[in-house]
């Protein structure tokens, strides 16, 4: 791939633009979820500054409104255990990005993680075989949209609490552009069976503690993606 | 819940969540993958992307999972938009049209 001609300075800032065309429609869901995760910090028991520092020192909404809502009521022990659990899938997204970090500066190894969120490990896993420039530039125009959009969503959720009507039913946005993501991601059959399975796998063990249904559902998928390139081979 | 334990608390987890997100990239960057891992970390995107859908959309303790036929429908042609179009904001906005009409049909 480092043989590909590196981009011009043009080229890097049309990718910055379409990496911001593209985050935005997934950031859009995330403003809701924000004012939940202000108002919800607003209610706990945890001080308010505490409650939005977590915003930047943890950048992991489920964790986050999931430690906000438990305080108080649970030992900070089950707690972390419980933040752990919810946020382990990260292990797998920077696993799967690992080979588009190998032409990577040190700098952006360090850096990168601190936004590698669900929003921007699903942008970027389709853009791995991309350029490294290209990458590194798509990576830090998303992530820049994704950390000013989740911050102010906190704030005004801190401020204004639960302004949208319930009846509006946001918080089924993030499905509906999760499932765009993963259809436009299925490139190839083990993909898709990677996909079907991963979700149906993580529907019958929805019933397993700490949401860790999620990460039963995701190893089956995987596995079940390798016996079926094994199977295509 | 003291500001001091509230902090602690908070930068534990957010050290421990910087670390899941860093150390396979910072350990597996300069590494050569065996194939069999290469081709296995292509299936993670849809395998986690997959269940987290489900995770959204679904709770074990209410009746039908919490699954409602609107949700589907949204994500049934959300997705064909999606794979039609290659745009999130048409994903977007056809998915959540389908989703709110069938909730007020209904």
């Amino acid at each position: 791939m480092t043989a590909a001609l590196a981009p011009t300075t043009e080229e890097l800032a049309a990718v910055r633009r379409k990496a911001v065309a593209d985050s935005i429609p997934l950031a859009i869901p995330a403003l809701p979820f924000g004012f939940v995760l202000g108002f919800a910090i607003v209610e706990s028991v945890m001080p308010n500054i505490a409650g939005f520092l977590s915003s930047p020192i943890i950048m992991a909404g489920a964790a986050q409104l999931a430690v906000i809502t438990l305080a108080g009521s649970v030992s900070v022990w089950a707690i972390m255990a419980t933040a752990m659990v919810i946020n382990l899938r990260h292990v797998m997204y920077s696993a799967a990005l690992s080979p588009a970090f190998k032409a990577q500066p040190r700098w952006f190894r360090l850096l990168a993680p601190i936004m590698l969120i669900d929003q921007v490990f699903a942008l970027l896993a389709q853009r791995v075989d991309d350029h490294p420039d290209t990458f590194r530039h798509y990576y830090g125009a998303s992530a820049a949209v994704f950390f000013t959009v989740w911050h102010i969503a906190t704030i005004l959720g801190l401020a204004f609490g639960s302004v949208i009507p319930e009846s509006w039913q946001l918080g089924y946005a993030p499905a509906v552009m999760f499932t765009g993501l993963v259809v436009m991601g299925l490139d190839r059959r083990p993909a898709v069976v990677a996909a079907v399975v991963g979700a149906g796998v993580c529907f019958v063990s929805l019933g397993l503690p700490n949401r860790s249904g999620l990460l039963v559902g995701a190893l089956a998928g995987v596995i079940a993606g390798l016996v079926a390139d094994r199977a295509n081979a | 819940m003291s500001l001091l334990t509230a902090m602690l608390l908070i930068s534990v987890i957010g050290l421990a969540t910087y670390g899941m997100r860093s150390i396979p990239i910072l350990l597996l960057a300069d590494r050569e993958l065996p194939p069999i891992v290469a081709v296995a970390l292509r299936n993670v995107a849809p395998a986690v992307l997959a269940a987290l859908v489900v995770t959204l959309i679904a709770s074990p303790d209410e009746s039908n999972f919490g699954v409602s036929i609107p949700e589907i429908a949204g994500l049934v042609v959300g997705g064909a938009i999606a794979w039609k179009t290659r745009n999130l904001i048409f994903t977007l906005g056809t998915g959540m049209a389908v989703f709110w009409l069938l909730l007020w049909l209904a």
